[in-house]
């Protein structure tokens, strides 16, 4: 059979099986790989950094806190906008609104008229004045421990915490009883008690993992929070829109038509699953595109150096050695070797048969032509050039007919 | 296993139920679906080895001339296969399309043709041929790859073609077939003919018209049968790009004109590319053998980084050559040259046979030297001037030795030899 006749084929190779079988050790790893990745991703849940979340387990976080109460038998709900509220029994519920600072002036409305026991952590001014408790919240100067001072029974049971970040001072109008007052007469905590009892927490970093477990913040939080059975938690936010819903709140929850966008999921519904779809077709187009049709061909490249390259780096060597002796010797033995083979002088020719020749082809004084050519050797950059430049003249000369 | 562009059409179409169902865990569905029924095709695909190829031998060609080679495409099995082909090249051969759609009954064979630009000079050899075999669905289809060797032997460019002619012409005009037929050095006796008005009256043989009616002149021809031996230096000096090609690229269509010229003038040539070892040799070939044989011959030459061993160039002429010949040197007339034994060589060849050192210039010494901008380019220009004195010193020296020796640009290269070749015919010095 010739070489003209002779038939490729594919080498015969085993099967993705067989392959496993003989050596088994690397698609079980790969496997428990995936399977291990697999797990990971279906447990993971987001995190949560949310400050005051009930889910946030870092510092600035109350996740301690909702898991104590929870130990304690009380329902702790976390819910993500104020109509999802939805609370059941105001009267056995507590409501906590917790950085009341991103609340708009219809929620606090609504909020005002909840029925229900409220607990404002991290209130902002304008929460405070809307539930009209003539309280004012200024900013802490004085973060020690201070002693409750007070007749309000979870203040006197927890004894002492302390004034971290902001404090309330009350209003001549006001019927809070402010507690743990420190030098400047502010509070951290106040209470409002009437029909319902509204707890004011101004000093919230006491409620968060991190303070939770100084002086009396424990038991503060704990008997403030675990009044009912159940808690609703509420964490203030820029994007909610909604307004708190209750049994017997009347309407959804849905913002007031004052409002120029109800929703604030303005893109039309399932554009998130159509991009999560395009998302992955991404990935497949990725798999699709990475099959290579046959390995990439190798070129041997062959060595590629300029020829001038050697002259170039004796030039750098020059320069850097400032070498303009040398240089301008190349340059004047150069010159005097081209205008001696146009003048037909023999290469041997010496320095005075040279000078005479060239002078008298360029009229020119030789004793000029003499130091052009044999003169001092230059010291400087600036000397090179210069005799460069009446060396390309001289040769102009020469040349001239 | 690979998967087609509809694969990824159909996991696209996904968006238009999904903005329906609202559903995250639908989108997954979807696209784990059509990557399952991807697979499934890929399975029930006809098999990629049920799929032979044959080849036919490239041959040869002329760089930067266009080819095309042929793939043999049989499908041995019996069911139907669709799918492409890759005939795959080095990237130097210019094979741009070389992927084929590929529709194969049972039984049924196809020819593929792959059109080349060669880029580079040299042997080019094929890699491997991938098979895809398309599913049922199109939407996958296994894929293999076979190994079918070839090689397509890229020949030098000979572009200094272009000057033969008018050194063919300038050939003749020493030889017999023009009106100028003075007997000199170089030329010999050819035959005689008939006087007819314009001949030179010097050149009428007397004795010959005494023995005929009419007046007989001499005609004579250029010496015939002179051995011309070319040496192409391939040492690591060749390697240097000159313009857009290494030194030896210029030395190789030196060497190409003065081969053509010089087997027109009926001298036999031979030639031999030389750094440690011989790397290509023509000889021996007569008459229209020769370029073909040459060309081939030099095809595969490419730089060694080597320092040239010059006795070695010398024992190789002195045992290539019985009789006296004219040898051409293709190197580069450089000081390192000269420390290797350049002249030592030259000196030896010199004592018996005719030399010609030729070397390639560098047209940017030329640009350096010329350079009046900051003080950097004064340097260069020095430098420059002092690589100059340096190879004119070096000539010098060769000439000394009673060789020829000739410098100039990658282009004029080769038609310089040929006129200092046809000089030397002239002038009766071969």
């Amino acid at each position: 059979m010739t070489a003209t006749d002779q038939l490729h084929r594919a080498p015969r190779t085993d099967g993705a099986l067989t392959r496993a079988r003989r050596r088994p050790l690397g698609p079980i790893a790969i496997l428990l790989f995936v399977v291990f990745i697999g797990v990971l991703i279906w447990t993971a849940r987001p995190e949560d950094y949310t400050t005051l979340s009930i889910d946030n387990a870092t510092e600035d976080g109350t996740r301690a806190v909702a898991q104590i109460l929870r130990g304690q038998g009380v329902d702790v709900r976390q819910t993500a906008t104020l109509s999802g509220a939805r609370i059941a029994d105001p009267a056995s519920t507590t409501l906590v609104i917790a950085d009341g600072e991103m609340l708009v002036d219809y929620q606090i409305e609504a909020i005002a008229d909840y029925p229900g026991d409220l607990v404002l952590i991290r209130p902002g001014q304008a929460l405070l004045d809307g539930l009209d408790t003539d309280l004012s919240v200024r900013a802490s100067l004085d973060a020690g421990a201070q002693a409750a001072r007070c007749d309000d029974p979870d203040a006197t049971a927890a004894e002492s915490v302390a004034t971290l970040d902001s404090v309330l001072v009350g209003g001549e109008r006001s019927g809070a009883v402010v507690c743990f007052p420190n030098a400047d007469g502010g509070g951290a905590f106040a209470v409002l008690d009437g029909e319902r009892r509204v707890s004011v927490l101004a000093s919230w970093p006491i409620v968060t993992n991190e303070h939770l477990d100084a002086y009396g913040h424990a038991a503060l939080s704990l008997r403030t929070l675990g009044r009912h059975e159940s808690v609703v938690w509420y964490v203030g936010d820029v994007f909610d829109a909604s307004t708190l819903t209750w049994e017997g709140s009347g309407g959804d929850g849905e913002t007031p038509p004052s409002e120029v966008e109800a929703n604030p999921d303005f893109l039309p519904p399932g554009t998130g699953p159509v991009l999560f779809v395009l998302g992955l077709t991404v990935a497949v187009a990725a798999l699709w595109r990475a099959r290579r049709f046959g390995r990439l061909v190798r070129e041997p490249l062959p060595v590629e150096v300029r020829a001038s390259e050697a002259t170039r780096g004796r030039a750098r060597l020059y320069r850097r050695a400032r070498a303009s002796g040398r240089a301008a010797a190349a340059m004047r033995a150069r010159a005097a070797l081209r205008m001696g083979r146009r003048l037909g002088l023999p290469r041997t020719s010496d320095r005075a048969a040279t000078v005479a020749a060239i002078a008298h082809a360029a009229r020119r004084d030789p004793r000029d032509v003499d130091r052009i050519l044999y003169g001092e050797p230059p010291t400087s950059d600036g000397q090179l050039m210069s005799i460069i430049d009446e060396l390309d003249t001289l040769e102009r000369e020469v040349q001239r007919p | 296993m690979y998967i087609t562009g509809w694969t990824v059409l159909l996991a696209a179409l996904g968006a238009v139920p999904a903005a329906v169902i609202h559903e995250r865990s639908f989108a997954w569905l979807w696209v784990l679906g059509v990557l399952v029924l991807a697979c499934l095709d890929a399975l029930i695909a006809p098999s990629a080895r049920a799929v032979g190829v044959r080849r036919t031998p490239p041959g040869s060609v002329r760089l930067t001339e266009s080819t095309a080679v042929v793939l043999e495409v049989v499908n041995l099995g019996s069911r139907r296969v669709r799918g492409a082909v890759r005939d795959a090249w080095q990237p130097s051969t210019g094979a741009v399309a070389d992927r084929h759609r590929l529709r194969l009954r049972g039984g049924e064979t196809a020819r593929l043709r792959t059109v080349m630009v060669p880029t580079r000079r040299g042997d080019l050899h094929a890699d491997l041929v991938t098979v895809r075999s398309e599913g049922p669905l199109r939407l996958a289809g296994c894929q293999r790859s076979i190994e079918a060797p070839a090689t397509l032997r890229v020949l030098p460019e000979f572009a200094s073609r272009k000057h033969l002619p008018s050194r063919l012409a300038r050939l003749r005009e020493i030889d017999g077939q023009t009106a100028v037929q003075l007997k000199g050095a170089g030329s010999e006796f050819d035959s005689l003919r008939d006087y007819v008005i314009g001949d030179d009256v010097r050149s009428i043989d007397w004795r010959a018209t005494a023995r005929r009616a009419e007046v007989m002149v001499k005609t004579y021809r250029p010496e015939r049968d002179r051995r011309v031996m070319i040496v192409l230096d391939t040492s690591r000096l060749s390697a240097a790009r000159v313009g857009d090609a290494p030194r030896l690229d210029a030395s190789i269509e030196g060497t190409l004109l003065l081969t053509a010229l010089a087997t027109k003038a009926g001298d036999r040539v031979q030639v031999t590319a030389f750094d440690r070892v011989e790397r290509a040799r023509a000889i021996g070939a007569t008459g229209p053998a020769v370029m073909p044989q040459l060309a081939d011959a030099l095809a595969t030459a490419t730089p060694a980084l080597v320092e040239p061993d010059w006795p070695a160039v010398a024992r190789l002429v002195q045992s290539r050559l019985s009789q006296r010949a004219l040898v051409v040197l293709l190197t580069t007339l450089d000081p390192s040259a000269v420390d290797g034994g350049l002249l030592d060589t030259v000196a030896a060849i010199t004592s018996k046979h005719a030399v010609l050192v030729a070397s390639v210039d560098d047209p940017e010494l030329a640009e350096l030297e010329a350079a009046r901008g900051d003080a950097h380019d004064h340097y260069a220009a020095a430098a420059a001037a002092r690589t100059a004195i340096e190879q004119d010193a070096i000539a010098a020296r060769v000439r000394e030795l009673g060789a020829e020796v000739l410098t100039a640009l990658p282009d004029h290269l080769a038609p310089a030899v040929a006129d200092r070749y046809l000089a030397l015919k002239a002038s009766g010095r071969l």
